[in-house]
């Protein structure tokens, strides 16, 4: 008898240890777990997306929601590169049209250029030019980084190859994209100023890619509907140019 | 005789050219309409523009005048200034419609006619419905796991007082018996000293192992996958929809922060994507915050709201990461630090570093994710010759060139086994990550 009592009692102390063991297994997937000294983690020192709203147990809305990953400030110029940029960085100079805050959001109070008039600037904007002049030594790397950048920002609807048919049409997600090859008659102004303002279904692309980049994109553009576009003909010299850097190593 | 069979021949000639006419018709309208209008427009719903399902029935009813909604699609200004109906159109939405100068009434008409061809989405309804179903299927199912430990929990605690209830009555019948036996514990534990011993052993090395693996997760953070106040789906967007990574996380390539994307980045697509089943309310709260309404194409009301999201990848104050440094100069792919988000169905979340060996292309470390042995092994192993630093590299063509000039033994040493590695520029100084 006595040793059924043992045995009773040892089984039940194991099992007991197995409990615990499998229930401390189970973790918290919202937790991140323990931390060594919190406030090593949230220092005030401020940084993007760290929540300064909770400190030492409390929460602060007002503090929450304008800490950190704020715009901005209004009217000024993000600058950074080169003194011959520097004209890129100013602010665009045509206004966007009336109805703009209504039908693509952009409002004032966000530091939008708007135009008193439906129409906007559109009209005017076909006189732009390019400020980003194409030479046979600068082509290569421009359309390098325009296409670069079309791929990350564009290619998804508009289709790598500019045909309309990027994969977010293929997949029937989204309909109704242009083939550039239809707009062959667009100036490079308008098609800069749709790229900033946004057109039709189209949003605002200003607040992702900024002058310098979208001139870039629209030289790739121009690439993509015109036969022959660019200060020499790039494709063979491309070609070769690979070539004989291989042939050199 | 002959005029009768020429009227034949007529009647049959015409017929048929009607019908290949109205064949290519068709076609050329369904082209036009994806070219040039749907854009804006779709049959069956309003977007920018109205929808245009059987519009030329409506404009008929609706007291237009004759030809009014031709000259509408060539020049909607010229239309509004004539017609009263037309005037009454041009207020439906606030955005001016793009001039088609070069269509041709028999085009336009071709367009109408593809449009009125386009049956009613109602087969759509269905399958919606059916994936909502699957997708509350999955979650009870998840719920039923979690019920499983409660149920094993309840048995076990049975278990335990059932069988201290057994030795309870098993006591008592000794009692009964009349032996007296005190089963006093420590006599008790004296007498079983050896088994007493083995188990005592045991849970003291359960609880230092126990100790020790627990200090070891302490701020290490693999499975943190909190909870966000939209389940986004990443596999959609960059799996299926082929979204770059750098779309929407913006500043990868330009910043210290891959930055979480504002709404109106949302919007570019979800001004027109409204979603179907369960996907509806999550859009209505890019909907809120953004401060729009879909309703009669799409208003925004200016007033706009913050999506509070949850931080994922934690680090302390004391370290410096800089997403560009990464991306941009070292040419690391987003998928050798966050796992392959083309196929994350779930929420985004600490990817064991496991996985991320499991991906192709991946330089393959062993440390935990998100620690410093992890930082320090990639950087020991990746190469900084095989990024793409040729062309951009004016800052490593500079570290060549003193390593040449001040040491050129030192340099003759890194170059020993074939290739420079971040640690061999400096990449294991303290100060590069902290500060």
């Amino acid at each position: 008898m006595k040793k059924n009592i043992v045995a009773i009692s040892k089984r039940t102390f194991v099992l007991t240890l197995g409990v615990f063991t499998l229930f401390s297994c189970v973790s918290d997937s919202d937790s991140p777990g323990l931390e060594f000294m919190p406030d090593m983690y949230r220092s005030p020192a401020i940084e993007t997306y760290v929540d300064y709203g909770w400190v030492k147990e409390e929460i602060n809305v007002e503090a929450m929601m304008t800490a950190s990953a704020k715009h901005p400030p209004i009217h000024t110029i993000p600058y950074h590169g080169k003194v011959e940029d520097l004209s890129l960085y100013l602010p665009y100079h045509r206004k966007a049209n009336s109805f703009a805050p209504v039908t693509h959001g952009l409002q004032e109070k966000h530091g939008w250029n708007l135009s008193t008039e439906a129409g906007g600037d559109y009209f005017i904007a076909a006189e732009d030019k390019n400020p980003i002049e194409l030479t046979s030594d600068n082509e290569k790397d421009i359309f390098k980084k325009g296409k670069e950048l079309f791929n990350i920002n564009c290619a998804h609807c508009h289709g790598e190859k500019g045909d309309g048919k990027g994969p977010m049409v293929e997949s029937g997600a989204y309909l109704g994209v242009p083939d550039f090859k239809n707009l062959k008659n667009l100036p490079d102004g308008q098609v800069f100023y749709s790229i900033y303002y946004g057109k039709g279904m189209m949003g605002a692309h200003a607040p992702l890619l900024n002058k310098k980049e979208i001139w870039t994109v629209v030289h790739h553009i121009n690439k993509l509907r015109l036969d022959d576009y660019g200060a020499g003909s790039v494709q063979e010299e491309v070609v070769s140019d690979s070539s004989t850097v291989e042939e050199a190593n | 005789m002959f005029n009768m069979g020429n009227k034949g021949l007529f009647t049959f000639l015409v017929t048929l050219f009607m019908l290949t006419a109205f064949a290519s018709n068709a076609q050329e309208g369904e082209s036009i309409f994806n070219s040039k209008c749907a854009t804006c427009h779709a049959p069956h719903k309003d977007m920018t523009g109205p929808k245009l399902f059987e519009v030329r029935q409506k404009w008929e009813e609706g007291g237009a005048m004759e030809g009014s909604l031709y000259q509408w699609v060539k020049n909607w200004q010229v239309a509004a200034a004539t017609d009263p109906y037309a005037k009454e159109v041009a207020d439906w939405a606030p955005s001016a419609m793009t001039t088609f100068a070069d269509l041709s009434n028999e085009q336009i008409d071709a367009i109408f006619n593809y449009v009125d061809e386009q049956p009613l989405p109602g087969a759509g309804g269905g399958e919606s419905a059916a994936g909502g179903e699957m997708v509350a299927s999955t979650n009870t199912q998840e719920n039923d796991l979690g019920w499983i430990w409660y149920i094993l929990g309840a048995v076990f605690l049975v278990v335990i007082f059932s069988v201290g209830g057994v030795k309870r009555q098993l006591q008592e019948l000794d009692e009964d018996a009349g032996k007296e036996i005190k089963v006093g514990s420590k006599a008790w534990m004296f007498k079983n000293r050896k088994y007493i011993g083995m188990v005592g052993l045991v849970v003291v090395m359960a609880g230092v192992t126990w100790l020790l693996v627990g200090l070891n997760q302490v701020g290490v953070v693999t499975g943190y996958q909190p909870s966000q106040p939209i389940a986004f789906p990443h596999d959609k967007h960059a799996g299926i929809n082929g979204i770059d990574c750098k779309y929407c996380h913006n500043s990868a390539n330009k910043s210290k922060s891959a930055g979480i994307p504002t709404t109106n980045v949302c919007m570019n697509c979800h001004k027109q994507i409204q979603g179907e089943g369960d996907q509806v309310e999550k859009i209505k709260k890019i909907y809120k915050s953004a401060g729009f309404s879909p309703e009669g194409g799409g208003k925004y009301s200016g007033e706009t709201e913050n999506i509070v999201w949850n931080k994922v990848h934690q680090l302390p104050d004391h370290v410096y990461f800089n997403h560009s440094q990464h991306v941009e100069v070292g040419g690391i792919d987003c998928k050798q630090c966050h796992g392959d988000m083309t196929k994350q169905k779930e929420l985004p979340r600490v990817v064991p570093v496991e996985e991320l060996n499991k991906i192709e292309g991946n330089i393959q470390l062993t440390k935990a994710t998100l620690t410093m042995g992890w930082c320090i092994e990639c950087h020991g192993v990746k190469e900084v010759s095989s990024g793409p630093i040729e062309g951009k590299g004016g800052y490593y063509d500079e570290i060549h060139k003193r390593l040449l000039e001040n040491d050129e033994t030192l340099y003759e040493e890194y170059l020993e086994d074939g290739k420079v590695t971040v640690d061999e520029l400096g990449g294991w100084e303290c100060a590069k990550c902290h500060y």
